[in-house]
């Protein structure tokens, strides 16, 4: 009798502390995933700022260029449409193929920059154009970042023990912020 | 017979072994450690530039906290562009103070023939891209043009240097800055009060903290509270960096700040 209460009280035991271990394994793994989570947002949300911010840029710029350029209506609507529609993109698909359409734009306006020298020599468009070089630099630094934390974000949720709380907790694979190859390097204006 | 080999332990561990070791040698290209503020990898810097950008990137950090850096480096492989050299390294050597992300990398590459200005997040705002753009434009590259290293990469550590003393509101003749190079631009104030310390007290005061706030005016002990809050002008920063190496002896190391990609880069 005494016995079988023993083994009972040692059978309980084991279970609390199994119990209470799953508990500790648990939280640490679901908390970690948070973290990651939240990295992954702060990170696409600074991509998301320098997106404005460039797009921001881009009225001045073409502004700017009017002064000079009289015959490149074409470049420069291409310019205020892809604009248009990376400010009316929602998701990060969306924004990564409006990204894109900008980047390629503004890579034939550099082009058509490259026969007016005195829009070159123009101070203001100088600076514009250093402005538009830093924030392609920050997205190229923010797109690095978030990227690098998505890979990690969703191997974590795809391998264990991730996996066996990703599906609880309303996790599901981040998407990648792709970018054309031939939007890779970023346009730069020759002084 | 081949499959078996393939995944053998011991040809799994020798892959890894080979892709660390493929790791540190691709990292090794990143000068692992800082000799000073300024570290001429490439040895193209005359003995008087460089003291004086060294002396003045030390007072810069003791009169201001800010932490500007001067690189040269005979080559930025196995990196592809500039750009991407310059933040691995800035962030690598932690340039600036951990968060305030006050650093400044300013770095020259002899064979790609480019020069870059680095800005970290904390001097995004008083270093915005279209000045570093212009302080290469004005300052550094028509010296680099005449193959004046030295010379060149002093002017764009003055030009960076006159712009944080116009942001903490001190006299860029204060940073060991030569007054000649000082360029008759109106100054901004910004010697205005500083509203940080008033607003603390005043949130302290509204929360129920008035109960202990009233005896402490009274008793006279208003002017050591403020003592203790204030202290926005300048020189009060620089206490809590712990790697100013007490008066300027010896370079301490960088504290840890953090780079997002602003700044400028140019062809020379």
């Amino acid at each position: 009798m005494e016995q079988r209460k023993m083994n009972l009280l040692i059978g309980l035991a084991i279970l609390v502390l199994v119990f209470v271990g799953y508990g500790i394994f648990s939280v640490s793994v679901k908390n970690d995933l948070v973290r990651l989570d939240e990295q992954v947002s702060a990170a696409w949300s600074e991509i998301d700022n320098q997106l404005k911010r460039r797009a921001d840029l881009i009225p001045n710029l073409v502004a700017t260029v009017k002064g000079y350029a009289t015959h490149e209506e074409e470049v420069l609507t291409k310019i205020a449409d892809a604009r248009s529609r990376l400010s009316g993109a929602r998701t990060v698909e969306e924004k990564a193929a409006g990204y894109n359409e900008l980047q390629s734009a503004l890579s034939r306006l550099l082009v058509v920059v490259e026969n007016y020298p005195a829009l070159k020599a123009n101070e203001n468009f100088t600076r514009l154009m250093d402005e538009l070089a830093g924030t392609e630099n920050r997205i190229a630094v923010a797109r690095k970042r978030y990227n690098d934390g998505v890979r990690e974000f969703n191997t974590r949720i795809r391998t264990f023990p991730g996996s066996l709380f990703a599906g609880g907790m309303g996790f599901s694979p981040r998407p990648y912020f792709e970018i054309d190859a031939a939007s890779r390097e970023a346009p730069k204006v020759k002084f | 017979m081949n499959r078996h080999l393939l995944n053998s332990p011991f040809i799994r561990i020798l892959s890894i072994l080979l892709l660390v070791l493929a790791g540190g040698i691709l990292s090794a290209q990143i000068p692992h450690k800082p000799i000073g503020f300024v570290n001429d990898f490439a040895g193209v810097i005359d003995p008087d530039s460089a003291q004086l950008m060294e002396q003045i990137s030390r007072s810069i950090q003791e009169k201001t906290g800010a932490q500007v850096a001067v690189v040269t480096v005979e080559s930025i492989a196995p990196y592809p562009t500039i750009e991407e050299f310059s933040i691995e390294l800035a962030q690598n050597w932690g340039i600036g103070r951990k968060g305030k992300d006050d650093g400044v990398l300013i770095v020259l590459a002899m064979k790609e023939r480019k020069v870059r200005i680095e800005v970290g997040y904390g001097l995004e705002g008083a270093i915005p891209d279209s000045v570093t753009g212009r302080i290469l434009d004005e300052r550094v590259i028509p010296a680099l043009k005449q193959q004046q290293w030295g010379k060149g990469l002093l002017q764009g550590l003055i030009g960076v240097g006159i712009r944080i003393a116009q942001e903490k509101g001190i006299d860029p003749k204060d940073l060991m800055i030569p007054s000649s190079q000082i360029a008759a631009r109106p100054k901004r104030s910004k010697e205005g009060i500083d509203l940080g310390p008033l607003i603390f007290i005043l949130i302290f005061f509204f929360i129920g903290g008035g109960r202990f706030f009233w005896p402490l005016l009274f008793l006279g002990g208003f002017r050591t509270r403020r003592g203790r809050f204030g202290g926005g002008f300048g020189s009060g920063g620089f206490g809590d960096s712990g790697f100013s190496g007490g008066g300027g002896g010896s370079f301490g190391g960088f504290g840890g700040g953090s780079f997002g990609g602003g700044g400028s880069s140019r062809g020379f």
